[in-house]
């Protein structure tokens, strides 16, 4: 067999390989940074994600509710979901808007701070099953909120 | 005990198939198109289930692992670009996994992050120095069966039979194809990921498997990674009976933990919490060794576990030095999750170099004697490799054009 000629002939395209992962790492370091203009489609999604956060933050509340969970877990977990959405509040109220969507983007950065600081109620009340039966119906509100800032 | 002989297959899969990445992977495919890719699932298990059978084979019979192979089949140059993109690729999924087991911890013990990293890469190197390979596999592989919690909350959360079982017939979505095509691409890459060949093979060396342990091979293969892929089904059936209804877009690993806790309450949180645990831990391990085994299978130093620390040195200092590495790097606090995510695409782009000299060597009868492939193995190595390199052309396009899969 003559596979060692095989792998000469695949030199140049391991190089190919090499530049084209170069290439990708670079996108991926790019990718990490969350700039830029915020237009409909960025709008759009960032809001699905504030409702995802406060869905889920919900759901959450409602095992607590239930003593369904555990207290670590749901301070650990509580505590992720809103340095998330207090991300969204930091990123969406500096960044620059698409002319027409200022206000909605201004709106969903107010919002993403509310559901982050219902979050961190949860955080710090864990096993409460009262904070968590309050939480529940705000964080609802917040998720039908995004919905409609997402159309 | 028979039981105990397939829990390499069990450990390498649930390693490769449920570790940090692939767990939210799986859900998220699940939360954003329901059930529409477990065909991928699928396609992905039989594939690592033909290439692992393939190489454990080449092991067995020849006592010769994947590197072995990749060195003496590529050349020395193309070979060692197939070594730094494996090593690259390994050390990225062990920082991953080494971040994803303290994040565990954390979820269980709520301690500071960095003090958790810490505590799991002293636990991970006081036994992975102190236990011997066969231990290692049982107790990670075994314990990271208590992930089949998400099969019983997958059947708690009441999703629509029908709609599961179409999601076993392969087609095309008409709303987010690229997007769906990222999914596909990176659930194939995920189920054919090197470092699961790369362990298993140089397990079949560990377990000093000889041509009469070839059925056990067989049953390794096909039990270890058919578990792995149930796994797979049963995480992204939670993620779209659970999420998507709701909208949820998960992103860390106590979202993946919510699925079994919802349905079943404390005891399936916890279940799932200490099944991820294993899984991620068991992961950190089989990159680790596949990193050392890598390395001293192409320098053909002495390698593997059932030698002494101090009988394979070279071998031991370079897991030690991966593991080392892999503390530094999440300890800068990178994201776990995301960090796997990203290695799972980047893997697909290596996997035509880890696969095409397995094939190869299967089929050199010099090598492999009576046990060379037969018709049916060429015939599905052959169609795998198609797949791989369409995966591996697809790759980094689709996750560009998909921003990592957040359009």
């Amino acid at each position: 067999m003559t596979l060692v000629q095989d792998g000469q002939s695949t030199r140049g395209s391991s190089a190919k390989l090499i530049a084209r992962v170069a290439s990708a790492l670079l996108v991926f370091a790019l990718a990490g940074c969350n700039g830029g203009t915020v237009d409909k489609h960025a709008l759009k999604r960032d809001a699905e994600k504030v409702g995802s956060l406060a869905t889920e933050g919900e759901l959450m509340a409602n095992d607590v509710s239930k003593g369904a969970s555990t207290k670590y877990f749901v301070r650990v977990h509580a505590k992720e979901l809103s340095g998330a959405a207090a991300d969204f509040e930091d990123s969406l109220a500096k960044r620059p808007t698409s002319p027409g969507i200022a206000s909605d983007v201004r709106k969903l950065s107010k919002l993403a701070g509310k559901v982050s600081r219902e979050l961190e109620q949860l955080h710090l009340h864990p096993t409460d099953r009262n904070v968590a039966t309050s939480l529940k119906q705000p964080l609802l509100d917040d998720a039908d909120a995004a919905d409609k800032l997402a159309k | 005990m028979k039981i105990f002989q397939i829990a390499l297959g069990i450990l390498a899969a649930i390693g490769g198939f449920v570790d940090i990445g692939d767990l939210v992977f799986n859900v998220s495919a699940g939360a954003t198109f329901g059930y529409q890719l477990l065909w991928v699932i699928v396609i992905g298990v039989v594939g690592i289930i033909v290439y692992s059978e393939m190489c454990g084979r080449v092991a067995t019979v020849s006592g010769k692992a994947v590197f072995d192979a990749v060195r003496e089949r590529l050349g020395f140059r193309t070979g060692l670009a197939a070594l730094v993109s494996a090593q690259v690729v390994n050390l990225m999924t062990l920082t991953a996994e080494i971040g994803g087991v303290a994040i565990c911890l954390q979820l269980l013990s709520a301690l500071p992050y960095r003090l958790l990293i810490l505590l799991a890469g002293i636990v991970l190197a006081i036994v992975v120095w102190t236990t011997s390979f066969d231990w290692i596999e049982r107790v990670f592989g075994y314990g990271g069966l208590c992930l089949l919690v998400f099969a019983v909350a997958a059947v708690k959360l009441h999703p629509s039979w029908s709609a599961v079982a179409h999601g076993f017939v392969p087609h095309v979505p008409t709303q987010s194809p690229v997007l769906y095509a990222y999914f596909a691409v990176g659930l194939l890459g995920a189920a054919m990921t090197p470092y699961e060949v790369y362990f298993y093979s140089s397990g079949a060396v560990e377990e000093q498997w000889g041509p009469k342990d070839l059925g056990l091979n067989k049953a390794n293969a096909m039990i270890g990674y058919g578990l792995g892929g149930f796994l797979s089904l049963a995480l992204m059936i939670v993620g779209g009976a659970l999420f998507l209804p709701k909208g949820i877009e998960p992103e860390f690993l106590g979202s993946i933990a919510l699925t079994a806790q919802v349905p079943l309450g404390q005891i399936g949180l916890l279940l799932a919490l200490v099944g991820i645990l294993f899984a991620v831990g068991g992961a950190a391990i089989d990159t680790m060794f596949s990193g050392a085994y890598n390395l001293a299978q192409f320098l053909g130093w002495e390698w593997g576990r059932y030698r002494s620390n101090s009988g394979a040195p070279r071998f031991t200092a370079t897991w030690l030095v991966l593991l080392v590495l892999g503390l530094g790097l999440v300890m800068t606090g990178i994201d776990p999750v995301q960090l796997t995510e990203y290695a799972v695409i980047f893997s697909s782009v290596a996997l035509p170099l880890t696969y095409i000299p397995i094939l190869l060597v299967a089929n050199d009868r010099s090598y492999m004697r009576q046990y060379v492939n037969g018709r049916l193995a060429n015939t599905l190595g052959l169609f795998y490799l198609v797949v791989i390199v369409v995966v591996a052309l697809a790759a980094v396009p689709l996750l560009i054009l998909t921003n990592a899969g957040q359009n």
